[in-house]
């Protein structure tokens, strides 16, 4: 007989995914064409389907469910479902939504999901910026070579980057607490605790950085590869970093480095693949839009604040080997705007998916779920 | 009217190339006495035709019964009608030429059997005249709905006389009450006035048409074209003369009180689809319990409807209603939401669209979900238990105002609306096969019912929607008119509307046992007070049934009746069989085939050369109802080896034209069998066979296993006397 499950429908809920980038979430009409076609989905309780359902009706648990983070946006469903409902499209924002449900503090998270808030986001770290120059007195363009770090000292950018890189990490860290517990105690697949955690989270990893599971998108499989230039670009920039951060401060190796050393070659490789990744997500986003959904102004958010990274980096790189310092500053300024937005709208951008689809991955695989 | 016979052979489509036409002329000289017999290449060819109406000519040879041995008299109609003279079509083409064997003898002789049948028949034909009596084409509409206003308006637009009668003070039905109306043009999104106004509006300044309203229809008496309806408004009664008949009654809602399991009466907050139309109309929507805007507002869908406990048929329309009830739930209070939950959604046609339209709004959600309990929850909110819902568990979904979609009840299913004065009862007959809707087969028959010249329209014909109760009761009108105008003229109507025939009794031999009245399926059959049975020939559809049913045999037409039948069974030449056990022993079967069906269902075996078993032949019957029994005793005493009677199904969902013909075919053939089984005759060799026109292909091995059955039984032990 009837279960004990009370249904009353959210009409915000319903409206504010339309409002998303949801728009034809209401267009289901439960033919299930979606979960047959997804190549991602697991046999039992598919989705995306129930998910469709659930946003439909205005259900807020939907944000709970583990198998929204197992979709990759591959559009397969959305390219064939007959009613244009855009599964594909609906899921994203329901990410974004889960991602707001548990950053700290949430508006943050609704500012960076709103066009309105754009300026106010670009211009918070600029001033920041400029005060730390202003304050420490060197708000002017440098004579001489062309050095960042006589414009802008290694140690404020350490002082003020460091911090908001252990924030972010800080502030997704217990968003995705949060969200291991929820997904464990409302899902119905309980994690075994007697399965290995690290066992199964590396070989998640090894997976996630692989791209199997993206691999299986059909419509638009050349996104895998787009990603996985950019995920290779982020490590090799992500080992230069470090790398730097090493040479600064232990071996006292000041940079610029000559362009033969092996840390500038990787981080030209870096920022090349990085680059070409970006650009490709960007183009085949544009050309697919039409059949696989544009995508959300969230989505965008987040492209173009990596591609403003590397292409300020790779600018600011230009501008000194040709000596123009009217053009390298000004672009290193921007570059490391692009960078403090890209680290410290993390936990509230697309960029969370790191964290909550690893964690739902894992929890997929440790339920028996096919992960 | 003195008889000179006239035989046309055609020898086109193949008739040639099968068929001896010199042994045939010799036996239609020799053994149907008829002298005057010609050839042609093509009948149908204007020369075929110049060639007859030469010799039909009064200075000429004045030939005025023709009997022309070509195709089906169901093709080329026009070509070989000669009007004023007795025709006759020997289908040689489709049941011999393309259906046997060519150039054998077995083939020769049944084209032989078939001319000497068809000249038997005509030597019996006598040309008709219509029966015409003084007559009113005035359309009586009952009803002043959506159909009922759409009927009306059309008849009178075609310049015909209109009563409109309706029971409430207003004209327009439900559809009056209603605060809006789903759409019903491109592109179907947005609500609109209710159209019936404009109707209304029509109707009122027509000239032609009579509009009474608080006034009821107290009786009906007569025969189409002579109705006296007796018509009752406030405390006179005013009887009016009409010819024919729209009836739409129109419906009401099935009782709520009966869907306790739906939580009716459980809570002033669960109301039904037509107490939230009204709450529409009167312009706020409240719960009524406290008068506060609802938040959240369960719609469930067959409430009563497609329910083996309540009304097992869909009502069409209350999903649209639902649909267009959430839109005004979603317009007055924009922060509350609806839910649909259904069986199915059923949006017919291109309602679809505003089905998606609905479904579209944020505030609108549908869900299948079988209802399992209604229940009151905490501070008066409504809680339902639902199972089988898409989210694949069981649910309760929660609301503070539930309003039940509830299904239609038509006005035919509890009264008789039609207050008829005839033998057979007021009311049309036998609507439980209907669950009380006035329908009839609704593809061959749309419109009719078993009272001639009464047509119903609207939801007391089938549930519908407005858009098609306006189709629906102009439909209905041109049947009206279509009737008004037969039996004006003195023919039949539908399906035998060319006929001008009609049954005339040898009253002297009647014994008034009232078969014929009881059986006639459309009470055509009256009885005067001495109890002897007569004619209201106006309400007859010729089918025939009081002529098979009469056991005096005194009922026949012009063209039909026991006799003629009985003769053209007494001209097939039966030889003698030398050795009954030869398998070509020519055995001699005939088949009484219903015209309606199984007629077109020979020559379609025919258009398909399909080899049909040649010792059989065919006689086509008005319908098998006018099968009278005394046939039997003429073909076996003529030596007849067997008989099959091909008709169309019988039962509850019977394909007969004429309803109950074939029913009444079985039942005779019961008692027939008996009989033959107590004189020692094999009661298998009569076969009743329900053919159906697409059952064409079955129709050789059908024959086939009948023809051998009948060999294992053996010839007629008649056949020698």
């Amino acid at each position: 007989m009837a279960g004990e499950k009370i249904i009353k429908p959210d009409l915000q809920f319903v409206k504010r995914v339309m409002a998303a980038g949801g728009d034809t979430v209401k267009k289901c009409y439960q033919c299930d064409t979606c979960s047959v076609v997804c190549n991602l989905t697991p046999d039992e309780k598919p989705f995306p389907r129930k998910e469709m359902l659930q946003a439909q009706w205005g259900l807020t648990e939907v944000l709970q469910d583990p198998d929204i983070w197992l979709c990759h946006q591959c559009s397969d469903c959305t390219v064939y479902c007959p009613r244009g409902a855009k599964p594909g499209e609906v899921l994203g924002v329901l990410r974004q939504m889960c991602i707001e449900k548990y950053a700290t503090p949430p508006v943050l998270a609704k500012s960076v999901g709103d066009p309105r808030f754009l300026p106010l986001l670009i211009a918070f770290p600029m001033l920041l910026l400029f005060l730390a120059l202003k304050a420490t007195g060197h708000w002017n363009i440098p004579e001489g070579p062309i050095v960042f770090s006589h414009f802008f000292p290694t140690l404020l950018v350490d002082f003020i980057f460091v911090p908001i890189f252990f924030f972010a990490v800080a502030v997704l860290a217990k968003g995705v607490m949060a969200f291991w517990q929820d997904i464990n105690a409302t899902n119905p697949w309980k994690v075994k605790v007697e399965g290995n955690l690290v066992g199964n989270l590396v070989t998640t990893l090894k997976d996630i950085l692989m791209h199997n599971r993206f691999r299986e998108c059909e419509v638009t499989y050349n996104r895998s590869t787009n990603h996985l230039f950019l995920v290779f670009g982020f490590v090799f920039l992500l080992i230069v970093t470090t790398w730097g951060f090493l040479n600064e401060w232990v071996l006292h190796h000041e940079s610029p480095y000559p362009i033969y050393e092996p840390i500038k070659l990787l981080a030209i490789a870096g920022t090349a693949s990085l680059l070409y990744g970006i650009y490709n997500i960007l183009k085949e986003r544009q050309a697919n839009a039409e059949k696989a959904g544009y995508g959300s102004y969230f989505d965008w958010f987040l492209i173009y604040v990596i591609f403003t990274v590397g292409a300020t980096g790779l600018g600011a790189w230009l501008f000194r080997l040709v000596g123009i310092r009217i053009l390298a500053y000004p672009t290193y300024f921007l570059h490391l705007t692009a960078i403090f937005m890209l680290f410290f709208y993390a936990p509230y951008t697309k960029l969370a998916h790191i964290v909550y689809r690893t964690v739902a991955m894992l929890q997929a695989r440790m339920s028996g779920r096919g992960f | 009217m003195e008889k000179k016979y006239g035989v046309y052979l055609c020898k086109g489509c193949g008739i040639a190339d099968a068929v001896d036409f010199e042994s045939l002329t010799k036996i239609i000289k020799k053994e149907c006495k008829i002298q005057h017999i010609k050839e042609a290449d093509i009948m149908c060819s204007p020369e075929g035709r110049a060639m007859i109406l030469e010799d039909m000519k009064p200075e000429g040879e004045g030939i005025n019964a023709i009997v022309i041995a070509a195709c089906s008299p169901r093709v080329k109609y026009e070509e070989l009608d000669f009007p004023n003279a007795i025709v006759e079509r020997c289908n040689i083409r489709e049941l011999v030429a393309w259906t046997q064997e060519p150039k054998v003898e077995a083939t020769q002789l049944l084209a032989e059997d078939y001319l000497r049948m068809y000249c038997a028949k005509a030597k019996k034909d006598e040309l008709p005249e219509p029966y015409q009596t003084e007559c009113d084409k005035t359309i009586l509409v009952i009803g002043g709905g959506t159909a009922g206003l759409s009927a009306a308006l059309e008849a009178a637009n075609d310049g015909y006389a209109v009563v409109l009668v309706e029971k409430e003070a207003q004209l327009g039905g439900f559809a009056a009450k209603m605060y809006r109306q789903t759409p019903t043009s491109y592109p179907y999104t947005t609500l609109q006035e209710p159209v019936v106004f404009k109707k209304i509006q029509e109707v009122q300044n027509h000239p032609k048409i009579k509009v009474m309203t608080s006034a009821t229809l107290e009786k009906l008496d007569g025969q189409p074209g002579l109705l006296d309806a007796d018509i009752k408004v406030g405390g006179d009664v005013e009887t009016l003369r009409v010819g024919t008949v729209v009836m739409a009654a129109g419906w009401k809602p099935y009782d709520a009180t009966k869907l306790t399991k739906l939580g009716y009466g459980l809570s002033k907050d669960i109301i039904t689809s037509i107490e939230m139309e009204e709450m529409a109309k009167a312009g706020k929507i409240v719960r009524p319990s406290d008068g506060k805007a609802p938040q959240s507002v369960a719609f469930i869908q067959c409430a009563g409807s497609r329910d083996p406990d309540h009304l097992p048929y869909c009502s069409s329309f209350c999903c649209m209603a639902s649909l267009k009830q959430a839109v005004y739930v979603r317009e007055q209070h924009p922060n509350a939401t609806a839910m649909i939950l259904y069986k199915d959604i059923r949006t017919p046609g291109l309602t679809e669209l505003f089905y998606k339209q609905v479904q579209s709004d944020a505030g609108v959600m549908l869900t299948k979900a079988e209802i399992a309990e209604v229940s009151l929850g905490n501070g008066g909110n409504i809680l339902i238990n639902a199972t089988d819902t898409l989210l694949g568990e069981n649910v309760i979904f929660e609301a503070d105002l539930v309003v039940l979609a509830v299904g239609i009840v038509p006005l035919t299913a509890d009264e008789s609306v039609l207050n008829l004065g005839y033998k057979q009862g007021p009311a049309l007959p036998d609507l439980d096969l209907y669950h009380g809707f006035a329908d009839s087969n609704f593809i061959c028959f749309p419109y009719e019912t078993r009272r001639t010249g009464i047509y119903a329209a609207g939801c007391v014909h089938q549930p519908m929607d407005m858009a098609m109760a306006v189709e629906d009761g102009i439909g209905a009108a041109c049947k009206a008119i279509q009737a008004a105008e037969h039996v004006a003229a003195g023919m039949a109507v539908h399906p035998r509307a060319w006929d001008e025939t009609f049954p005339d009794p040898f009253m002297q031999r009647c014994t008034s046992c009232k078969r014929c009245t009881e059986e006639c399926p459309f009470g055509a059959i009256e009885e005067d007070e001495k109890g002897t049975p007569f004619y209201k020939i106006n309400r007859c559809r010729r089918c025939g049934t009081c002529m098979g049913a009469c056991p005096e045999r005194i009922v026949s037409f012009k063209d039909f009746n026991v006799d003629l039948i009985g003769s053209m069974i007494k001209s097939v030449d039966v030889p003698d069989l030398e050795d009954e056990d030869d398998p070509a022993a020519p055995f001699r079967i005939i088949g009484l085939v219903c015209e309606n069906d199984a007629y077109p269902a020979l020559d379609a075996a025919g258009l398909h050369k399909l080899r049909l078993n040649p010792y059989v032949r065919f006689i086509p019957l008005r319908c098998l109802g006018s099968f009278n029994m005394v046939w039997i005793t003429d073909a076996l005493s003529k030596g007849v080896d067997g008989i099959i009677l091909f008709g169309c199904k019988s039962g509850d969902d019977y394909q007969c034209h004429f309803a109950k013909g074939s029913e009444l075919c079985e039942y005779r053939l019961s008692k027939l069998s008996e009989t033959l089984d107590k004189l020692g005759l094999e009661s298998d060799r009569v076969l009743q066979y329900p053919i159906a026109h697409s059952d064409f292909d079955r129709l050789p091995k059908i024959l086939d296993d009948f023809v051998t059955r009948v060999r294992e039984i053996g010839p007629n032990p008649f056949k020698e006397f």
